[in-house]
C-alpha cells in the first residue's frame, strides 16, 4: 500500500501526456468550430430579424455569391502559408475577365482555348510574383502591390474600360448547371476546397508548404527547394485568381476590367479569419472556407435587412474587426483554459 | 521545508528584523503543459537576505516554477503566496506584491534614458509635466546602490548587456521590490562583469531582499547562494544550505545518477569521405584544406568566431563559398547548394537549432522526416506508414523521450530536440555527418546521451565532422583536431599529442 502511490506518481507524467494528446486534439476541433459557432449565432439571429433568410433560394444565393472569393481565398492560402501575401488577385481576376471574353470575341479564339489562356496568365503572372519575391528579393508586399497596379493596366488597355460583352453562352450555361440541385459552381468551389485540403496535409508539396513558412532556413538546410516551393504556391494563387475572374465573367454576363477592386482585401480577411497566420506556416483550408463564409453572411444580412448601401463598408469592417478580435480571445483565453482542463493530471479527486 | 525563522530574525537588531523571515513561498505547485507535465507538487521558500540558487537540467522546470512565481502562469494546483497573501497569477498583481524578474533578456525601451526606464511609468510631473530634474535625483539615488558610475542621462540603447541588467536591478529597488528573481543573469556577462554582479547581488541581500537565482554553471551558484533548490524533471529534489553540498553532489541531485565520460573508440579510419581544399570565403575562411575519413571524428576547434560555423556552413551549402572545392566521396559539389550535399550524402546539425534546424509549428514527426520527404512520399503522397518508420527508429536507436510523434517538437526538451534533428540525418544514412556544437544548451543527461550518439555513428563507419567549444567534449571525442584561427587552420592535433593547452595555444596564439 505504502509503494502504490510511488508507482502512481512515476507513470503520472505519462498519463498527463496521453491525455494532453486528446485534449490537443480537442482544442483543434473547438477552433474549427469556433467560427462555425460565430457563424451559427450571426445565422440564427438573422433567421429571427429575416424570415428569408432560412429559405433555400437565400442559402443558395448566399454561397453562391461566396463562391468566387472561396476560391480566391484558397489560392491566397497557399501564399500566405509561406509567409508571403498575393495583392494582385483582384487584378489577376478582371484581366482574366476581359481575357476569357475577348479572346473569343475579338481573335475568334475557341471558349476552352480563352479559358485555358486566361487561367494561363493568371499562373504566368503568379510565376513571375514568385520569381520577384524569391529571386529579386522585393517584398512580397510590393512585388505584388506592383503587379496589382500593372495588371489592372493591362485590363483597362485591354477593353479600353468599356464591359466586353456578349459573353459566350458556355460560361452562362456553366454557371447555370446544376448537379443533384446545387450549383454545379458551389459544388466545384467545394471540391478545390477538398482539394487544397488534400494537398496541403497530404502531400510532398504540402508539407513544404508548411515547412517553408513555418521556418525558411530550416526547410531549405533540411533540402526542401523552398524558393520553388514559395514560386508554385504564388502560381496557384495566380492560376485561382483567374479562374475567380471566370466566374465574375459568369456572373456579370461581360468581361469587366474594373471588377475585383478590393477583392484582394476581402480575400485576405477571409484568409486571417479562418485561422492562418500571417507568419506562414500555420493554418487550415476548412477554416478559410469558414471565413469566407462568415463574410458571406454579413454581406448577405446587409442585404437582407436593407441596410443602406453606404453603410455596407462599415458594417464589413466590424465584422471583420470582431470576428478577429474573438478569433484572438480564442486563442488566447479558451484555449489556455482548455489545455488547462485537459493536461491537469490532478483533476482526479486526491485521497 | 517549513522551517520557521522567527528565531533567527530575533538574534538580529531592528534594521534586521526581516532577515530569513520566508518571503515568498510556492506550496506543492504543479503546472502541465502539452506533453509534458513541467512542475510536479513543487515546493520552495525563499527567505529575505537570502540567495536561493534554483539548479536542474534544462527541462528541469526552473522556468516554469519562476514564471508562476513572477505572475505568468497560474498553477494547476498548489499555490504561491508572497508575505502570507495568495498571489494572484498576474504579472502587474506580482510586480505590485514586490515580486521583480531579471530576464535573460533585458527588457528595457531602447530609445529612453537609463533614468525614464528606471521610473518607467512612474515618472515624477510638477504640474502635471514631467520633471526631469526630480526623474535625474530620483534615478541617482538608486542607481547609487547597485551602479554608481553609470550615467542615467545614457540611453539603454548605448548600454552593455551588464548594464542593462543593472539597470533592471536598479528598477526593482526602486519598486521596493521585496524578491528579486534573477533568470540566469551571467550568461550575457565577461567574466569582471559577473564579478561585479555577485558585488551587488550580495550588497542587496544585505538589505533584506529574498533573491531567487537560477543558472546553469555550479561555479556560480556556489559563489553566490545561500541555499540550493534541485529540480529534477519538474520534481522537486531537494533545498540544502549550500554551505553542506558540493560540486559533485549537486551534479547527482541534477541528474539523479553519476555522469560518465564518453570517449572515442579510435577504430582505423576508412577511405577519405569529406575532401576540402583551399577553401576560401571572402572575410571568413581563407585557404582551408582538411579530409576527414570513414569512421574518424575530426573536430573543429578554436574560439568563438574562428570561422569553425563557417566552415561547415560552406561545406554545407548553407552558405556560398568563392574558391576551392569540397567533394564528398570523390563528387564535387556545387557552392551553396544544401540540396545537393545532403544528396551526396552528408548530415547537417546546426548550430542554432531553434533557427536552423526546427520547424516549431510543426510535430515531432513532421520535424524528424523533413529531410526525408522524397522517401516518405514515393509518389507524392505522404506515406504515413512510411514515416512511422523512420520515427519509430529514431525512438528507438535515438531514445526521443516525447508523450507523442504527433506533439508540437516546441514541447520537447532540448536534449530531445537534438535528437529529433539528429535522426532525421540518420535516416538518410548519411557518409558524413557534421554535428555544429550539437550538445549546446542542452542539460548534463542528454549531452552525455548525444556524445555516445557521435562515438557509435563513428563506430559504425561515418565520417564525423564536428565544431565544438567545450574542451572537455573536444578532448573526449576527437580523433583528430583542427584548430582553427581567424578563418585559417592554425594546426592540428592528434589523439595521441591532444591536450587543452596545446589546443587553447594553437586557438590563441597560432
Amino acid at each position: 500500500m505504502n509503494v502504490k502511490p510511488e508507482l502512481d506518481k512515476s507513470i503520472r507524467p505519462l498519463r498527463a501526456a496521453r491525455k494532453n494528446n486528446g485534449g490537443t486534439a480537442a482544442i483543434e476541433v473547438v477552433q474549427d468550430l469556433g467560427l462555425l459557432i460565430v457563424i451559427a449565432i450571426g445565422a440564427i439571429v438573422l433567421s429571427v430579424f429575416s424570415p428569408v433568410f432560412l429559405s433555400r433560394l437565400n442559402i443558395e444565393n448566399l454561397l453562391f455569391s461566396s463562391t468566387i472569393i472561396a476560391v480566391i481565398a484558397i489560392g491566397e492560402s497557399f501564399v500566405i502559408l509561406v509567409a508571403g501575401i498575393d495583392l494582385s488577385v483582384g487584378a489577376v481576376l478582371a484581366l482574366s475577365s476581359v481575357l476569357s471574353v475577348g479572346l473569343v470575341n475579338d481573335f475568334g479564339a475557341p471558349v476552352p482555348v480563352a479559358v485555358i489562356a486566361s487561367l494561363g496568365v493568371g499562373a504566368l503572372i503568379g510565376l513571375i510574383n514568385g520569381l520577384n519575391v524569391t529571386l529579386t528579393k522585393i517584398p512580397a508586399l510590393i512585388a505584388t502591390l506592383a503587379m496589382l497596379t500593372v495588371t489592372r493596366g493591362l485590363a483597362f488597355i485591354y477593353s479600353g474600360g468599356q464591359n466586353i460583352a456578349p459573353v459566350p453562352d458556355f460560361y452562362v450555361t456553366v454557371q447555370a448547371t446544376r448537379l443533384f440541385g446545387v450549383p454545379i459552381i458551389i459544388l466545384l468551389t467545394l471540391g478545390l476546397g477538398v482539394l487544397a485540403h488534400f494537398v496541403l496535409t497530404k502531400t510532398r508539396f504540402g508539407r513544404s508548404v508548411y515547412a517553408t513558412g513555418g521556418n525558411p532556413v530550416a526547410a531549405r538546410l533540411a533540402g526542401i527547394r523552398t524558393n520553388r516551393v514559395i514560386v508554385i504556391a504564388y502560381t496557384i494563387s495566380g492560376v485561382m485568381a483567374a479562374l475567380g475572374g471566370l466566374m465574375i465573367t459568369a456572373r456579370l454576363e461581360a468581361g469587366a476590367a474594373t471588377a475585383g477592386q478590393g477583392t484582394e482585401l476581402t480575400v485576405i480577411s477571409a484568409v486571417v479569419i479562418g485561422g492562418v497566420s500571417l507568419f506562414g506556416g500555420e493554418g487550415k483550408i476548412a477554416g478559410v472556407l469558414l471565413g469566407v463564409l462568415l463574410l458571406g453572411l454579413v454581406q448577405n444580412a446587409i442585404n437582407l435587412l436593407n441596410v443602406p448601401p453606404n453603410y455596407d463598408y462599415v458594417v464589413s469592417g466590424l465584422v471583420i474587426a470582431v470576428a478577429a478580435a474573438l478569433d484572438v480571445y480564442r486563442r488566447n483565453y479558451l484555449e489556455v483554459g482548455l489545455r488547462r482542463r485537459a493536461n491537469n493530471p490532478k483533476f482526479e479527486p486526491r485521497k | 521545508m517549513g522551517v520557521s525563522a522567527s528565531a533567527t530574525a530575533e538574534i538580529g537588531g531592528a534594521g534586521e528584523a526581516d532577515q530569513h523571515k520566508v518571503v515568498l513561498v510556492a506550496d506543492r505547485v504543479s503546472k502541465a503543459f502539452p506533453g509534458v507535465l513541467a512542475l510536479d507538487e513543487v515546493s520552495l521558500e525563499v527567505r529575505s537576505g537570502e540567495v536561493n540558487a534554483l539548479v536542474g537540467e534544462n527541462g528541469a522546470g526552473k522556468s516554469t516554477l519562476i514564471k508562476l512565481m513572477a505572475g505568468f502562469y497560474a498553477p494547476d494546483s498548489g499555490e504561491i503566496r508572497i508575505g502570507g497573501q495568495l498571489l494572484r497569477p498576474d504579472p502587474a498583481a506580482a510586480h505590485e506584491a514586490g515580486i521583480a524578474t531579471i530576464h535573460q533578456d533585458h527588457h528595457l525601451i531602447p530609445s529612453m534614458t537609463v533614468a525614464e526606464n528606471l521610473l518607467l511609468g512612474r515618472w515624477p510631473t510638477r504640474f502635471g509635466v514631467l520633471s526631469r530634474a526630480s526623474m535625474l535625483r530620483q534615478a541617482e539615488t538608486v542607481l547609487d546602490q547597485v551602479a554608481p558610475n553609470l550615467s542615467p542621462r545614457k540611453l539603454a540603447r548605448q548600454l552593455s548587456p551588464a548594464e542593462s541588467q543593472l539597470v533592471e536591478i536598479a528598477r526593482a529597488l526602486a519598486e521596493n521590490s521585496r524578491v528579486l528573481i534573477m533568470d540566469e543573469p551571467t550568461t550575457s556577462l565577461s567574466g569582471r562583469e559577473v564579478d561585479a554582479l555577485f558585488d551587488t547581488v550580495s550588497r542587496l541581500k544585505a538589505h533584506g531582499l529574498a533573491i531567487v537565482f537560477v543558472s546553469h554553471w555550479l561555479e556560480e551558484v556556489f559563489a553566490i547562494a545561500d541555499r540550493v533548490t534541485v529540480l529534477r524533471d519538474g520534481r522537486f529534489v531537494g533545498s540544502k544550505p549550500a554551505a553542506e553540498l558540493d560540486h559533485d553532489a549537486v551534479i547527482r541531485m541534477m541528474v539523479g545518477r553519476d555522469v560518465e565520460e564518453v570517449t572515442t573508440q579510435s577504430v582505423a579510419p576508412g577511405p577519405v569521405v569529406l575532401k576540402v581544399e583551399g577553401l576560401s570565403r571572402a572575410g571568413v575562411i581563407d585557404n582551408v584544406s582538411f579530409e576527414v575519413r570513414a569512421g574518424e571524428i575530426v573536430t573543429l576547434a578554436g574560439l568563438v568566431g574562428a570561422g569553425r560555423s563557417e566552415v561547415v556552413n560552406a561545406i554545407f551549402g548553407a552558405d556560398p563559398f568563392d574558391a576551392g572545392s569540397v567533394s564528398v566521396g570523390g563528387v564535387a559539389l556545387p557552392p551553396g547548394d544544401p540540396t545537393a550535399a545532403m544528396q551526396a550524402g552528408i548530415g547537417y546539425i546546426p548550430e542554432d537549432r531553434r533557427r536552423q534546424a526546427l520547424v516549431a509549428s510543426m510535430s515531432v514527426r513532421s520535424n524528424a522526416t523533413l529531410a526525408m520527404l522524397k522517401a516518405v512520399s514515393p509518389q507524392w503522397l505522404i506515406r504515413p506508414a512510411l514515416e512511422d518508420r523512420i520515427m519509430d527508429k529514431a525512438v528507438r536507436t535515438l531514445s526521443v523521450r516525447m508523450a507523442s510523434a504527433d506533439v508540437p517538437i516546441a514541447t520537447l526538451s532540448g536534449g530531445n530536440q537534438q535528437k529529433v534533428v539528429i535522426a532525421r540525418w540518420l535516416a538518410r544514412e548519411p557518409k558524413l555527418l557534421i554535428l555544429d556544437e550539437p550538445t549546446k544548451g542542452i542539460d548534463v543527461g542528454a549531452k552525455a546521451e548525444i556524445s555516445e550518439i557521435i562515438v557509435r555513428l563513428a563506430a559504425e563507419g561515418r565520417a564525423i565532422l564536428l565544431v565544438s567549444s567545450e574542451l572537455p567534449e573536444v578532448l573526449a571525442l576527437s580523433d583528430r583536431v583542427l584548430v582553427m584561427r581567424a578563418g585559417r587552420i592554425a594546426g592540428e592535433i592528434d589523439r595521441a599529442s591532444l591536450t587543452a593547452e596545446r589546443v587553447m595555444t594553437l586557438a590563441t596564439i597560432g
